[in-house]
Order: structure tokens, then C-alpha cells, then sequence
């Protein structure tokens, strides 16, 4: 296995075991790697936008649909929490997950609360709606805003 | 990529914030979206769709305003 894939594979399983960012050193002791190495993975992951650094390009903001930081879309499945990018992610999760799943968020408007559950049967939703203010052709130009 | 109530909802959104209203998209078209997307993506073998693949995988979805196409370069589709 390359480099670069054994780096994706332990970033994306460490966020579905926890729900929380790994740190480059972590990464680096999993897969028996400098850290060096690693996080020159992690640039060319970033290129193949399945990786989105902060800035300072050490510690993982998203690796789509996981959040490494707080937002308003809250995913719990199998007793762990996780966080999503956006509301489209926040159905991604259970996706990735492929398991029983309550992705809690809100209307963008009022601020109401929203509760998704996604079980073995597919997904439970209220009436609501997705919006997306970005055309696709410009997504990544500022993935954190998209 | 948000979540609102209702048609309303976006509306009054998207005015207060100086933003088009853009296509909606049911629950169903967005699970079937993450799924598309996200459903291999803790497997050895997973990979992202390619640009070229989008338009197509979104029309499947009823989705085929060039709003979700990632090489269109016109899409400011008329709010519906």
C-alpha cells in the first residue's frame, strides 16, 4: 500500500473510531511513517481534495464528510460524536459510517433544531429542504465558506 | 450547504445575505447525494467522483441544472 493511501485510510478510520481529529503524529505512528512523510501526504491529499488543512498546514480541518473542528451539524452513531462540514456532509457521516445514525443540526433561518435519524431501513426526515448558495464549479475556491 | 424548513425559509435567508436562491434539494435527493459521495469513502478502494462524472451522477438525481456541474461556467439559473 502507498504512502499516501495508508495516510487517507488512517486519517478517515481515527475520525470514525472517535469523532475527533488525529494529529500528525498519530498518523505518522500508524502507519510507521516520519512525520515529515506524513504531513507531505497529507499536501498532496489536500491536492486531491480529500484533505483540507488549516492553514499553518499541520492539523486536519476537514476530511470530507468529517469536521476536525466544531460545527452546528452534530452526528452521533455507535455512542461516538461527530461533527460534519456542512449539511450535506451531515448525511454523509451516516453514509460513511453505514450505520444507525441521529445527525442533529438546525434551519439556517429561524435556528429551529433538526433531527435526522438514519436507520438499516434509509433515511427519517422532517420536511425541510437543502440550499446551497455556491454553483459547483466554484465549490472549492473556499471550501470552508461552501 | 445548509438546511432550512421551508421554500420560505431559504428565501428569507438568501435575501438578508445577499445570495441567489440557488436549486433545492429534498432530503432524499441529499441522502441519495451523500451516499453517492460518501458511502465507500473508509474503504482501500474509494475515490472521490470526477469532474466529468458529477453532471451525470446529479441529473441522475433530478438534479441537472449546470448549477451542480463543477466544469459549467454558467449557471445562475433563475430562482424555481
Amino acid at each position: 500500500m502507498d504512502l499516501d493511501l495508508d495516510v487517507k485510510l488512517s486519517i478517515y478510520r481515527h475520525f470514525a473510531a472517535t469523532g475527533a481529529r488525529p494529529s500528525a503524529e498519530q498518523i505518522a505512528a500508524r502507519v510507521n511513517a516520519d512525520v515529515c512523510d506524513v504531513l507531505q501526504a497529507y499536501r498532496r491529499l489536500q491536492a486531491a481534495r480529500l484533505l483540507v488543512l488549516e492553514d499553518y498546514g499541520i492539523e486536519i480541518r476537514m476530511a470530507p464528510p468529517f469536521s476536525g473542528v466544531p460545527t452546528q451539524h452534530v452526528v452521533e452513531s455507535g455512542g461516538v460524536r461527530y461533527f460534519a462540514n456542512c449539511a450535506w456532509d451531515a448525511l454523509g457521516i451516516p453514509a460513511a459510517l453505514g450505520a444507525p445514525s441521529t445527525v442533529r443540526s438546525r434551519c439556517e433561518w429561524t435556528m429551529d433544531p433538526l433531527e435526522l435519524v438514519v436507520t438499516a431501513a434509509g433515511l427519517e426526515a422532517p420536511p425541510m429542504l437543502f440550499h446551497c448558495a455556491v454553483p459547483a464549479a466554484h465549490w472549492w475556491r473556499d471550501i470552508v465558506f461552501t | 450547504m445548509l438546511f432550512f424548513r421551508s421554500e420560505e425559509c431559504v428565501r428569507e435567508w438568501c435575501h438578508a445575505n445577499g445570495m441567489p436562491v440557488r436549486p433545492r434539494v429534498r432530503m432524499d435527493q441529499l441522502w441519495a447525494m451523500a451516499r453517492a459521495w460518501y458511502a465507500t469513502r473508509l474503504d482501500p478502494g474509494s475515490r472521490r467522483p470526477q469532474p466529468d462524472e458529477i453532471p451525470r451522477i446529479f441529473a441522475n438525481l433530478g438534479l441537472g441544472d449546470p448549477f451542480w456541474d463543477p466544469q459549467a461556467d454558467s449557471f445562475e439559473s433563475p430562482a424555481r
